[in-house]
């Protein structure tokens, strides 16, 4: 996916997008506000990903997208259980773990653990093969010497 | 505790201390250029960035304020403990393009990059290399005022006694090594964190028996009143869902600001060109992650260690909120306390080892350099070394001697680095469109709202914390204004990083 034109319009929705963060924050609707963090944190990972403007699509479908789906059901999960149970005690566990908490400790950390930091682990390449890496450093050496 | 425990406990941290040194001192006959002494440019494998990294960032502040915050408050702070994605997020982000910044010209700090990515404009060198170190000073001050008085308590000796054996140590090695020294010794503090961790976390399984168990001794009772000390601790259901008893805000706040911020710690930002190659910050964010994690969940497990004893009535209610890991690790016993006590010296000697090179080289070298002061590349490593004597010694006695100081440093922290790195780096080096002017303006902003509060009280219309509007300002800022000005033209160099 070539999103070398488009980096002018994903800055402006990245701008756009703490705006809105802040918005929701400060008028309570902190849930969306969470919610809306997750495209302002996928952008930045697009960005850096692009290889010269281009993301790979492996990329974007594991870790990236599936990232982005859990982040999103853990804080709507965490939201809705949490005002489910307000002030009462819940009447079931994950594990142990209260219904609304639980989002945090399966989908945001070790959810999140998983496809981000084993997802790039696996698709390295997709975000800088040895063969770019040799590439840049040759590049940058002949510039060097033509200096 | 008796004077045995307390004496086997600083035997135990004192030896920690003692290897800390000998990394350093060992670490001085790599620290020969500049690069190295001020970078680690280029010097090492995944697994001691991995570690130096989680090391650095897990303060301790992060082993004893963020147990008592979720004692205090809930889960709310978890989100900020449990952000062990944040590292693979920004090696994702801008990883490849820090270490590229160090094959196109030699990189020992973040002024270079600046000087490189936007034409050596001072005035964008000199306001981030002060935001910057206001934020790294903060955390500097805090270790040590910390690691200080948690020896000093244990052997009854004055804090000033303690801070000067233990950080004067730790700045005589740091200043002797750079960050060579600096990032193996962290490395090495970030291994006994990671130990002490994964046994208390099984400890906290075994004395429980869960988290079911918390959350029914917690969530069945409304409150506890402690029969010798007469304090009344809130308790309840609600206390254990995802965003305990603060506004919802700040749950907002402590998952967009530590996961998306990471990239901007210069504790994780000077490790992005301390990588051999870009191809090992893959597995170094394996390494942050399962070590972050294990550090993280201890932050998780004491506080909610401590509140099932305190449910239980097996302890008495706390006095403070920051005595939960203490609590719990007392309740456990001496081995615990062992542990428990390293861990934290580990934290706090990590901590301010990172913040003690980062903040010195802003000062003897990025602003100098902005300021047109120029010091000859052949005497830059000596000068630093007597400025990071000379700040080591001022560090200590300040934050020793003067809480108030220690307490308006505090208030710069990780919001403060993300607001002064944000425009620079991560808007600078992903967006070819974003100009000199663009940074510029986002880095002033962040600057004047950094200080501001401090000087006139300035608060913003909001209940989100001051560092996360002024970050999401200065982000727009140098956007908006990058737009409204011609686009910059970049030498073949700079272009290929931009492309990579």
């Amino acid at each position: 996916m070539n999103i070398k034109k488009n980096q002018t319009t994903i800055w402006i929705i990245i701008a756009v997008l703490w705006i809105v963060c802040i918005v929701a924050g400060t008028t309570g609707h902190f849930v969306f506000g969470m919610c809306a963090g997750v495209p302002l944190m996928l952008l930045h990972m697009l960005l850096g990903v692009a290889k010269g403007g281009v993301v790979s699509k492996k990329f974007l479908i594991y870790p990236l997208a599936i990232w982005a789906v859990l982040w999103l059901i853990s804080f709507i999960l965490s939201g809705y259980f949490g005002n489910l149970f307000a002030g009462v005690m819940p009447t079931f566990t994950v594990l142990g773990v209260h219904p609304s908490f639980a989002p945090t400790i399966f989908l945001y950390w070790i959810g999140g653990q998983l496809t981000l930091n084993l997802g790039y682990y696996l698709l390295q390449d997709e975000w800088l093969s040895q063969e770019d890496w040799d590439s840049f450093c040759n590049k940058v050496k002949d510039m060097k010497e033509v200096k | 505790m008796s004077s045995t425990n307390a004496l086997i406990i600083v035997a135990f941290s004192a030896l920690m201390i003692a290897i800390s040194f000998l990394i350093g001192i060992w670490s001085k006959k790599k620290a020969t250029t500049a690069q190295a002494y001020f970078g680690g440019t280029a010097m090492f494998g995944p697994v001691a960035v991995g570690l130096s990294s989680m090391a650095g960032i897990a303060s301790a502040f992060a082993m004893v304020g963020v147990p008592g915050i979720i004692y205090g408050t809930g889960n709310a702070m978890t989100f900020w403990m449990l952000s062990g994605a944040a590292f693979a997020m920004a090696y994702i982000i801008l990883g490849k393009k820090m270490r590229a910044m160090a094959e196109i010209a030699p990189i020992s700090s973040l002024g270079d990059i600046c000087d490189i990515r936007f034409n050596n404009n001072r005035i964008i060198k000199a306001l981030m290399s002060i935001v910057i170190c206001l934020g790294c000073v903060g955390y500097l001050a805090a270790q040590i005022s910390a690691g200080s008085a948690l020896i000093a308590n244990l052997v009854d000796i004055p804090p000033i006694v303690a801070g000067i054996i233990i950080f004067g140590l730790l700045t005589v090695y740091t200043a002797l090594s750079g960050e060579v020294g600096g990032l193996l010794s962290q490395a090495f503090q970030g291994f006994i964190m990671v130990i002490a961790s994964l046994v208390l976390i099984i400890a906290f399984f075994s004395i429980t028996g869960g988290f079911g168990n918390v959350l029914e001794a917690v969530g069945s009772v409304a409150e506890v009143t402690g029969a010798t000390n007469g304090i009344t601790k809130k308790l309840g259901p609600d206390l254990l869902n995802a965003w305990g008893s603060f506004p919802g805000g700040i749950s907002l706040t402590w998952m967009l600001i530590p996961i998306l911020g990471c990239v901007g710690q210069p504790q994780c930002l000077t490790r992005m060109y301390a990588v051999k190659s870009p191809r090992d910050l893959p597995k170094a964010g394996l390494v942050t992650a399962v070590t972050h994690t294990i550090v993280g969940f201890l932050a998780v497990a004491s506080a909610y260690g401590a509140l099932y004893l305190v449910a239980t009535g097996q302890i008495e209610p706390l006095a403070s909120n920051d005595q939960a890991v203490y609590a719990f690790a007392n309740h456990l016993g001496l081995w615990a306390q062992v542990l428990v006590y390293a861990a934290i010296l580990a934290a706090a000697l990590s901590s301010a080892s990172m913040f003690l090179t980062s903040s010195s080289t802003l000062l003897s070298k990025d602003l100098p350099s902005a300021l047109g002061i120029k010091i000859a590349p052949e005497k830059q490593i000596s000068v630093s070394r007597v400025f990071m004597f000379i700040l080591g010694a001022v560090a200590i006695v300040v934050s020793i001697y003067s809480s108030e100081m220690v307490a308006l440093l505090g208030t710069f922290g990780w919001g403060t680095l993300v607001s002064a790195t944000f425009p620079v780096f991560v808007v600078g080096l992903l967006w070819d469109r974003c100009t000199e002017a663009g940074a510029l303006v986002g880095i002033a902003y962040s600057f004047v709202f950094n200080i501001l509060p401090l000087v006139t009280g300035f608060a913003y219309p909001s209940a989100l914390p001051g560092y996360f509007l002024t970050s999401a300002i200065a982000v727009a800022l140098t956007v908006v204004v990058s737009l409204l000005t011609p686009k910059p033209k970049f030498n073949e160099a700079m272009q290929a990083v931009m492309d990579l």
